[in-house]
């Protein structure tokens, strides 16, 4: 999609998603800052971040693009996922209803992008001994699968976990451009011509069957 | 006596010489004309030898493409155009040395600059046709509006709308090819609404190419008095909503059908909005091309970029009024409902549109009889200043970096007691602040402004910095022309 073949760098648009309050911005801000200290915060604060990576070898730009978590503003939400490489679903594990949140995002993805999307299912612990039970776990690890996500536990405050989710993260996404690359057969350049084609999705509205998922808290 | 015959001799004899002078001055200049014939048969020959050449080496630039389209064909004429420029010109290879001397981006401005400053290079003269081309497909629809709307405003549309009564009802209802022969609609299978006064000879074969330039060059004066022409009728040109066909007692036209007829052309006119984007496109892909093959040295991913906004500044300058009203046109709904919340929340508070109250400074004091973020609101009502897209664009980055960097300061001042948070702003934080900054701009062309740089801005900027803005300014839109709608939109009061 916006992968550049050809051992150059590739440039990967991530959508951060999640519900206002389960701290999409603190995980995106510690993965950003942890290494590269301040420069890499762009004057748009955290809601746009930008990364440069190596992965074997190949150099690798990284635009994280942060949504607005409050329902208002939903309606638009397919013009931020449009063209996206990847995207990172945050929930807070002790709030089952910003899980059942994911969840639509995911069946949102899925319908504009199809497979072409790789997915992260985040969810932020506060404290390490964040007690959870375990059949909550086998419900999400199992849903995760289920739509072909990765599912990781991270904290910000103890930055575990965010580095390894996005390094991950990233290598699915070459893998996708590099299989996209192998199909469109490396010799044909793309036309300028061939402008993007626009998705609409209909915004109906997102009712999802709850029942399965542990909403019972 | 011999004395008087001599001098009558000699009389003779200088009127002879005299005549032989001339004759001989008749047979030199005969000569010389002959000579100059050749001369000027041989400089004619030599031209069309010339021409051929170039030919050729403009078929052998494309032979490595194997199967010839006509847009092969008329890349390689303009190309063979460019190559006979470059044969009478100098500057060409001049700057093509320095850059090749010294690489470096402001010689490769200078040098685009200074190209589409020569009204009689190929490049710049394909510019022309191209705007040109747009142009004539604009005017009609856009003047036809302006006339529309002052029929209506004096009340004489009455005639014209028994006529489309009548004719909706003659006609097969929604026919799918909409023939209705009246000033307000145009048929989509013409590709060309071409005006009364501007025709343009839309066939690019190779061989009237020729012919073409032509009579574009005695058509120059007349479309450039169109262009002033343009100018004049659209800063008249006033926002008249449509709700004056329903205010109008005597129009007891059944609304089922008149809405019948809104819909209709509202089809039409998005379908021609489209047409015309599409053209835009193919022209602006068809000039950088044919830029960088006359300049190869131009042909890196970043040079590219500076000539691709070069080009787009001066494609888009002169048009963008024009198309800016299509596209308030096509997008009249979106207005109509960003101007309704506009009038209703013009004096609300950050707070009112759901901007946490840390991020905005809750003592009036502090404020000096100003607003919030007015700053930012200044910087975007300069955006429908500019007239080039890529402008505008920057136009919309500064003003959401001003946001977060006010957000930071009144967050800052707000929390100065207490220890300061490094969290900084997100995406939950700028868009009810962004929203507030568009409502406060009192703008509603904002709407089709942005919906236009959607169509126009370059994909390669879609996914940095400039995209983000783009997209979020759009979000900020909607939820804005969503506000007046009902309570559901409401933010949670804090």
């Amino acid at each position: 999609m916006a992968a550049t073949g050809g051992g150059k760098t590739y440039s990967f648009k991530v959508v951060l998603l999640g519900e206002g309050c389960v701290g999409k911005t603190s995980l995106v801000l510690r993965y950003c800052e942890n290494k590269f200290n301040d420069k890499h915060i762009t004057t748009l604060q955290a809601s746009f971040l930008t990364k440069k990576l190596n992965i074997t070898g190949r150099r690798v730009n990284l635009a994280i693009w942060d949504t607005a978590g409050q329902e208002r503003f939903h309606a638009l939400g397919p013009i931020y996922y449009r063209d996206s490489n990847g995207a990172v679903l945050v929930y807070d594990i002790t709030d089952m209803d910003s899980f059942q949140k994911v969840k639509n995002w995911v069946k949102e993805l899925r319908k504009m992008l199809g497979n072409d999307i790789c997915l992260c299912i985040v969810g932020k612990i506060l404290l390490l001994q964040t007690r959870f039970s375990g059949g909550a776990i086998v419900v999400v690890y199992s849903y995760a699968e289920s739509v072909g996500a990765k599912h990781y536990h991270t904290s910000a405050k103890l930055n575990k976990g965010i580095e390894e989710m996005f390094l991950d993260l990233c290598k699915r996404m070459m893998e996708t451009a590099q299989a996209e690359e192998r199909l469109k057969g490396n010799g044909a350049s793309q036309s300028a011509s061939s402008r993007r084609g626009v998705q609409i999705v209909d915004d109906e509205p997102q009712a999802t069957p709850t029942g399965g998922c542990c909403s019972s808290g | 006596m011999s004395a008087w015959h001599s001098l009558e001799l000699r009389v003779y004899w200088t009127k002879l010489k005299s005549m032989l002078k001339t004759l001989s001055l008749d047979r030199q200049m005969m000569e010389n004309l002959i000579i100059a014939k050749a001369r000027q048969d041989a400089l004619q020959r030599k031209v069309e030898e010339r021409r051929l050449r170039l030919q050729e080496a403009a078929n052998r630039r494309f032979a490595a493409s194997g199967a010839m389209t006509a847009e092969d064909q008329e890349q390689r004429a303009l190309y063979t155009n460019v190559l006979e420029y470059e044969q009478d010109h100098d500057w060409p290879k001049q700057w093509k040395a320095n850059i090749k001397e010294n690489p470096d981006a402001s010689i490769v401005l200078g040098l685009v600059s200074y190209l589409l400053s020569c009204s009689d290079h190929p490049v710049v003269q394909l510019l022309r046709k191209h705007q040109y081309r747009v142009y004539n497909r604009l005017y009609p629809i856009v003047s036809r509006s302006h006339l529309e709307s002052a029929s209506l405003s004096l009340n004489s549309s009455h005639r014209t709308q028994k006529f489309l009564h009548s004719e909706m009802k003659r006609k097969a209802h929604r026919s799918a090819d909409m023939n209705i022969d009246d000033q307000r609609f145009i048929s989509p299978n013409s590709s060309l609404p071409l005006s009364h006064c501007y025709e343009l000879n839309t066939n690019c074969d190779i061989e009237e190419e020729e012919e073409e330039e032509e009579s574009q060059v005695e058509t120059t004066v007349d479309r450039e008095n169109s262009f002033e022409d343009l100018e004049t009728f659209l800063s008249h040109l006033d926002w008249v909503p449509p709700d004056d066909l329903d205010t109008d007692p005597e129009q007891a036209c059944d609304p089922l059908i008149q809405s019948d007829i809104e819909e209709m052309e509202a089809r039409v006119l998005k379908e021609q909005l489209k047409a015309i984007v599409k053209d835009i496109h193919i022209a602006i892909d068809q000039l950088l091309s044919l830029c960088l093959l006359s300049f190869e040295c131009l042909n890196t991913a970043s040079y590219r970029d500076l000539c691709l906004a070069s080009i787009e500044e001066a494609f888009f300058t002169p048009l963008w009024s024009a198309l800016m009203a299509l596209f308030r046109k096509v997008h009249r709904e979106r207005e109509q409902a960003f101007e309704t919340s506009m009038r209703i929340y013009c004096n609300s508070s950050p707070g009112d549109i759901g901007v946490p109250s840390k991020l905005f400074p809750n003592d009036p004091e502090l404020l000096q009889g100003s607003y919030p973020y007015k700053a930012a609101v200044q910087e975007l009502k300069l955006l429908v200043q500019d007239s080039c897209p890529q402008r505008k664009l920057e136009c919309i980055v500064r003003t959401l970096r001003l946001i977060c960097a006010y957000a930071e300061n009144y967050r800052c001042h707000n929390e100065s007691d207490s220890t300061p948070k490094t969290a900084a702003i997100g995406a939950d934080d700028l868009l009810p602040i962004l929203s507030f900054v568009a409502l406060r701009c009192q703008c509603p062309q904002l709407v089709a402004e942005c919906a236009a740089l959607e169509e126009f801005i370059h994909e390669g900027y879609l996914i940095g910095e400039e995209g983000y803005c783009l997209t979020s300014m759009q979000t900020a839109l909607v939820y804005v022309e969503s506000l007046h709608s009902g309570i559901t939109n409401l933010p949670p009061s804090i």
